[in-house]
């Protein structure tokens, strides 16, 4: 066979290769990783797709998918794309609304719903959607009692499957072999930090390239392990994931639960992973947390292993060799130490290990290649994919690397980085206008800004409209000053301020309950709720020092000069957050500005009303009275 | 006396609430079922036939599994190994085979990890498999507890007070597996329950008890509006709809 240039077909060319006699995915169930082959996962497909041109699907058609990480799910995604379709992914989150937008917008015929919670939302929109023809669901349980015939079973449509193919044997193949590079395999929603999502068509050619150039420094063997855990209505789990499952034989491993991610990547102990910078953080801040409960004798350890670490890392950066030494040190720190954290982490077996989304702190960074984690930075985006990444033995902590090879990266007068690759995708479904704004002449208006370097390393600074600017004209990152302050284990989330109309940076800080909540019993500090520990002055002045901390890194124009903590935290369900747990910035400002005009006036206390929008869709207010911190 | 003359029948395929005020003889009651106490006059009958003499083992394995209102689980053992010990009347293998961990009971301690991962999964909790019960929350330290009683495979299932002490969100996910329990694994299920919004949602018929005596039978809509119910059990206080 040729070349492959469609998912499908590589698929088609692995079940080749292997068959039987190779695992292709795992999946814990009841406990036990329970194995499929490449055959097992092949005829999956196979019979799926047939089902689905069985029950009516056309080629060009669009299959909405919503549902956690399993095996199904890439069956589900490759059956849709082996008949020619396209598929649509939503946050597990999501809520009827955000379901039925997504499945509306992209014209989906059907809709795979992993279980019960999931057709529970599709039928409550039912009347809203009615192009949508069936529901498929991979998780009977406790649907049994639904006498409900839109919907139907993963194993019904694969037994129409099998029933079709012994009516028109090679039709599978046929539509396989129909596919072309540039027909859109998935269709993307973007997180919307700004707007409504938008749909990104990412054709197959576009995942491939992904592939090409995510491995090309980086190559992935069939012997390696993957654990499958980032969302799906992501487009990075289907480059690293998916392309790279199909295109390089690696195993994919689902894990049990979204809930128990944490010990089946201990198990697995993948070769490869990718976690947003926001998980790095929380890794990083929870092992610092987990040291300060441990033993005396581990924590005595740790505190003298991590400069020893910091060292090691240090030098490989500056690509200088330790000294004898040095290095027997490291040797004997890392056996005592770091490999029984990574193990911990399940890091052992890590080769490359991604952050992807917001700047990640360099702190964060560097505290993980003392550890012995080769963390790298990749830097892409839904509609160009990768854009650029750290390569072995050139990487430089402050930047997001080189172009990946095959990408041209440009930065336009107004600082805007601007990408040209294969891998630039075929427009937003349903918009050409903003189509035409974020495309010219191939090259892809990321909206970031940044700068090249010298030596062709990019620095990534923030959204272009993020940047912001003092009433003194000076300009600043607030999103670089938010990963410094997040650094610390006592602040979860944090919005940092300022303006033309500004004289100063101030700050909105939410501390981390569990881990402030913490450092106050252990000084018999007593609270009740999250308002009440957020208002201590005990607390504000843990956060001062660590406010100080980093203002001491920063110019003077940028450093943090007053802030709040906020009674409650950012929470997506109130839309302060995207579903990604980005920052909506201006949504965020807006609700919270008596609170920012309070820092700016110079009060010392303001009483907050605020909304709260509970689970079940219910609104009240809540009162608190929050002080105002003062670094002068 | 904590009961006097107190009679009803659970039918089959139903869920049957008991309901009352502090003392009523709410738990005594299901104490005398499932064998704790043996009551001074009358009788339990199980399937047709008198169970009132029979030792707590006995009846447990007729098939009468309960949960407790202060949470019964070894608090040093893992999810699992709870789940795993409830078992224990379905092992048939001998101490000398057990102890060796051969032939029999290499087999039938896969069938009983089986039959105990089953539960794990329908009841979400795998997270919590190789957990320490002691160090689990309270809501699912009561899930665990429900775990144990499904481990026993029983026709019936007692219930008391599972959702005491939790939250909105943890009530309404006890409710969905009460009534996925039901419906699914068909064990009638008597419950005693202090939340009468959840009774109302779940119960087929109700039971009142005060003072020991039966005062009031009937399905939820008939008890909300009996009056001898709202006085004895509610209080002054209109009795709240939700």
């Amino acid at each position: 066979m040729a070349q492959a240039d469609t998912l499908p077909k590589y698929l088609v060319q692995s079940y080749q290769k292997h068959g039987n006699q190779k695992v292709a995915m795992r999946k814990k169930e009841l406990g036990i990783w329970r194995e499929f082959t490449w055959k097992d996962s092949y005829e999956q497909v196979k019979y799926l797709a047939l089902g689905l041109v069985g029950l009516g699907l056309q080629r060009g058609d669009k299959v909405a998918i919503i549902g956690d990480n399993d095996p199904q799910y890439y069956w589900a995604e490759l059956a849709v794309q082996a008949a020619g379709a396209a598929a649509a992914g939503i946050f597990t989150d999501c809520v009827p609304r955000e379901v039925k937008y997504i499945v509306e917008h992209s014209d989906s015929t059907f809709v795979f719903a992993k279980d019960q919670e999931q057709c529970d939302k599709l039928l409550a929109i039912r009347d809203q959607v009615p192009k949508v023809e069936k529901v498929i669901h991979w998780d009977p349980k406790g649907l049994g009692g639904y006498d409900e015939p839109w919907l139907l079973g993963f194993d019904q449509v694969v037994a129409l499957g099998r029933e079709l193919e012994t009516a028109r044997p090679g039709l599978f193949q046929e539509m396989v072999a129909q596919g072309k590079a540039q027909e859109v395999g998935i269709i993307c929603y973007t997180s919307g930090t700004t707007a409504l999502p938008k749909g990104a068509m990412v054709t197959h050619g576009n995942l491939i390239f992904g592939y090409q150039a995510a491995t090309a420094a980086d190559p992935r063997y069939d012997t390696d392990d993957y654990l499958s855990f980032l969302p799906l209505a992501w487009i990075t789990e289907h480059v690293l994931g998916l392309a790279v499952h199909v295109i390089s034989g690696m195993v994919v491993n689902f894990p049990e639960e979204p809930e128990t991610i944490q010990t089946d990547l201990r198990e697995i102990a993948p070769c490869s992973l990718l976690f947003s910078s926001r998980l790095w953080e929380n890794v990083a801040s929870t092992v610092q947390v987990r040291m300060n409960d441990s033993s005396p004798l581990k924590r005595a350890l740790y505190r003298l292993a991590l400069p020893i670490g910091h060292r090691a890392a240090d030098l490989r950066f500056q690509r200088k060799e330790p000294n004898p030494f040095w290095r027997a040190l490291h040797a004997v720190a890392d056996l005592a130490v770091f490999r029984p954290l990574r193990d911990k982490l399940g890091l052992v077996k890590v080769r490359s290990a991604y952050t992807s989304g917001a700047a990640l702190s360099p702190e964060v960074v560097r505290f993980f290649r003392a550890l012995g984690v080769n963390l790298k930075q990749i830097y892409g985006s839904t509609e160009a994919i990768v854009h650029t990444l750290h390569q072995e033995g050139d990487i430089r902590m402050e930047t997001v690397g080189r172009p990946a090879p095959g990408v041209e990266v440009r930065v336009a007068e107004d600082g805007e980085i601007l990408v040209r690759s294969p891998g630039v995708f075929a427009g937003y479904y349903h918009d050409p206008i903003t189509t035409a704004e974020k495309l010219e002449d191939g090259w892809f208006h990321t909206g970031d800004a940044g700068y090249l370097t010298q030596d062709g390393h990019l620095i990534y600074l923030d959204r272009v409209k993020d940047l912001l600017e003092l009433a003194d004209g000076a300009r600043f990152s607030p999103q670089y000053i938010e990963g410094r302050l997040k650094f610390s284990p006592y602040i979860k989330d944090t919005i940092v301020l300022g303006g033309k109309e500004r004289a100063f940076v101030a700050a909105i800080v939410n501390i981390d309950f569990e881990n402030v909540g913490k450092w106050a019993e252990n000084r018999r500090l007593p609270y009740t709720t999250f308002v009440d520990l957020s208002q201590k002055p005990e607390v504000y002045d843990l956060i001062r020092r660590d406010v100080e901390r980093v203002n001491v890194a920063l110019p003077a124009a940028a450093r943090v000069r007053k802030f709040v903590l906020l009674h409650k935290e950012f929470d997506p369900d109130e839309a302060e957050l995207t579903r990604t747990r980005k920052l909506r910035r201006a949504f965020v400002e807006e609700r919270y500005r008596d609170l920012v005009e309070a820092m700016y006036c110079g009060l010392d206390q303001v009483i907050v009303r605020a909304e709260v929008r509970y689970r079940d869709g219910r609104t009240g207010t809540v009162e608190t009275p929050i002080k105002v911190c003062s670094l002068d | 006396m904590a009961l006097a003359g107190v009679s009803f029948r659970v039918k089959a395929g139903e869920i049957l609430a008991v309901i009352g005020p502090n003392g009523a003889g709410k738990t005594s009651l299901l104490n005398c079922i499932n064998g704790f106490y043996r009551p001074q006059k009358g009788a339990v009958f199980f399937e047709g036939r008198p169970i009132t003499d029979l030792p707590p083992h006995r009846i447990a394995r007729l098939g009468i599994a309960r949960t407790f209102q202060n949470i019964e689980l070894f608090t040093g053992m893992t999810t699992l190994d709870n789940l795993l010990a409830a078992r224990h009347i379905h092992f048939r293998s001998g101490f000398l085979a057990g102890a060796l961990y051969f032939g029999r009971a290499h087999a039938e301690e896969i069938v009983h990890r089986q039959v105990v991962e089953e539960i794990i999964d329908f009841l979400e909790i795998e997270a919590q498999r190789k957990k320490v019960v002691g160090a689990l929350p309270y809501g699912l330290r009561k899930r665990v507890e429900l775990g144990r009683a499904l481990a026993l495979e029983p026709k019936f299932l007692l219930l008391d007070e599972p959702m005491a002490g939790m939250n909105v969100e943890e009530k309404e996910d006890m409710a969905r597996f009460i009534l996925d329990i039901y419906e699914e694994k068909k064990i009638h299920i008597l419950l005693i329950e202090h939340d009468m919004g959840v009774v109302m949602d779940i119960a087929d018929r109700v039971v009142v008890l005060d003072f020991g005596q039966v005062i009031a039978q009937g399905t939820p809509e008939e008890i909300k509006h009996d009056p001898r119910v709202i006085k004895a059990y509610l209080g002054q206080a209109e009795m709240r709809e939700n």
